[in-house]
């Protein structure tokens, strides 16, 4: 029943020139599905690991130990400044490999492709996090700070509960910021045969020629994906806003 | 303005002549022959001299002399290639550029081929393949976009992963992602025979995927220019200078398709 419908639908959309037949074929309808879910996983797995390693990070620089301050804004800087599929090459192509070569393990590499674009997009995204979270740490005023500590509260304490708290409301249209571009760069994946949904996309049209049928599914796909991260972005910062403290 | 009608001008000369680019070579006494310059033996810079050697080049530099003209061999990528033919910055293409029918569409070409070439897969020497069909679920990786990802999907049941170019590939392969990587035999075989680094891997596959013929080609309908390059392709494999080039630019193993020609064309 439902075949037939799709089949309406392409024939209908044949007329106006567009040509979208590859969902008649059943593997190459399952491949582009798969590359939606895949792209979704993405998403989702990337999305809290990039939120930790920005707190880890943001905690790192402002901890006032040089042996920690360090290192994390030397990390900060070579993240930041080179692109992510310059790193996701590295990562996957020669870190990998010396990876394979050297290390021996049982049942082979356990990083595979995906893991690793979730691991090089987590990290890159978590550096933005991080400067983010940075400045609104660094925006908690000092009276508040010094009232928490003749409170008694530990360095650790400081963080989680008060510079942490603070300084997500005010780095929060920053962080949305940025998670709506890590959800676009997701597509990078594609560069090392991840199959998300731009991969799958590309294997379809370099054996049919749709490359506008597919690049119109992929742009609203993504319009979708964004939209709903901004979406919640919105809701969050409705539902975190303090009077009288940042916006 | 006036470049753009200039141009237009130029085309509709050229439409209205039976074949300007003939014509043309013979007024100047210069070819601009488009070659893909790889590195290995189908065509690479010699450091020492910044020429341009190899089988690419040694081809061009032929076809000119037997064209009676001076050669200016130009390099080309095989992205940019059709663009450098049409556009007329070359007169011919001795480019690594297989026949098939897409092409066939839009450019003209010799019909007599020079070479063929075919798929072939580098694999571990430890791995156990032998034939296409030992590839049947295993990851292989290939190109985007190249035309071996179809038959070995549909044909040989392979899981196929692209990558951007062949370079990523063939690192996928040595980083343990793939079984086999999968590319133009005269892409993989120097590779193997020439690198230390490739010590442990082989191409143990005899019989190549979707061979295709490699010609010379030139731009849509130039009936003359194809007339006068054919012959000299037909005279290359007559007289045996192909396989004696082939040998002297220590390609392997042997195209069996030149001694094929060389037979039908010695033929009376």
């Amino acid at each position: 029943m439902s075949e037939a419908l799709l089949a309406q639908a392409v024939a209908a959309l044949k007329t106006v020139g567009l040509n979208y037949a590859f969902v008649l074929d059943l593997g190459e309808r399952s491949a582009f599905l798969r590359g939606l879910g895949v792209t979704l996983q993405l998403c989702l797995l990337t999305i809290p690991a990039s939120l930790a390693a920005g707190v880890l990070i943001a905690s790192a620089l402002t901890s006032g130990r040089a042996w920690l301050v360090q290192p994390a804004r030397a990390f900060v800087e070579v993240t930041r400044n080179t692109p992510t599929l310059v790193q996701l090459y590295c990562a996957f192509l020669v870190l990998n490999m010396l990876i394979t070569q050297h290390v021996k393990l049982p049942g082979g590499n356990p990083l595979t492709p995906f893991v690793w674009v979730v691991i090089v997009v987590s990290l890159h995204k978590g550096v933005f996090h991080a400067e983010a979270l940075r400045a609104g740490i660094e925006a908690v005023p000092r009276v508040t700070l010094e009232a928490a500590r003749s409170l008694g509260f530990s360095q650790r304490q400081l963080l989680w509960r008060v510079e942490l708290p603070l300084a997500l409301r005010f780095a929060l249209p920053a962080l949305v910021n940025n998670l709506v571009d890590l959800v676009k760069m997701t597509a990078v994946a594609s560069a090392i045969a991840v199959g998300d949904v731009t991969y799958e996309s590309i294997m379809i049209w370099t054996q049919r020629d749709n490359v506008l049928e597919l690049l119109l599914l992929i742009l609203v796909f993504f319009g979708l994906l964004t939209w709903l991260v901004s979406l919640v972005g919105r809701w969050l910062e409705e539902r975190l806003r303090m009077s009288g403290y940042g916006q | 303005m006036a470049i753009a009608l200039a141009a237009v001008l130029g085309l509709g000369a050229a439409a209205a002549h039976a074949d300007a680019t003939l014509d043309r070579i013979k007024q100047r006494g210069k070819v601009a022959i488009g070659v893909v310059v790889g590195g290995g033996p189908f065509g690479s810079i010699d450091p020492a001299t910044q020429q341009l050697v190899g089988w690419n080049p040694d081809l061009a530099r032929d076809l000119a002399k037997q064209l009676g003209a001076e050669a200016e061999l130009v390099q080309v990528q095989p992205s940019n290639r059709v663009q450098f033919l049409q556009s007329g910055k070359v007169d011919l293409l001795i480019a690594s550029m297989e026949y098939n029918a897409d092409r066939g569409e839009i450019l003209g070409h010799a019909p007599t081929p020079f070479y063929r070439v075919g798929g072939t897969a580098a694999v571990l020497k430890t791995s156990g393949i032998a034939k296409w069909e030992d590839l049947r679920g295993k990851v292989v990786c290939a190109s985007q976009g190249s035309s071996y990802v179809k038959p070995l999907q549909e044909q040989y049941g392979a899981q196929v992963r692209g990558f951007k170019t062949s370079a990523e590939s063939l690192l996928a392969l040595r980083g343990g992602n793939c079984v086999a990587a999968v590319h133009d035999a005269t892409l993989i075989q120097p590779l193997l025979r020439n690198n230390a680094e490739w010590a442990a891997y082989a191409a143990p596959i005899r019989d190549e995927i979707l061979p295709a013929p490699s010609v010379v080609w030139t731009r849509k309908g130039e009936a003359d220019t194809i007339a006068a390059v054919d012959k000299v392709v037909q005279q290359w494999h007559r007289s045996g200078w192909l396989i004696a080039t082939e040998k002297r630019n220590g390609i392997e193993p042997p195209q069996p398709l030149l001694t094929e020609l060389q037979a039908r064309f010695k033929a009376p």
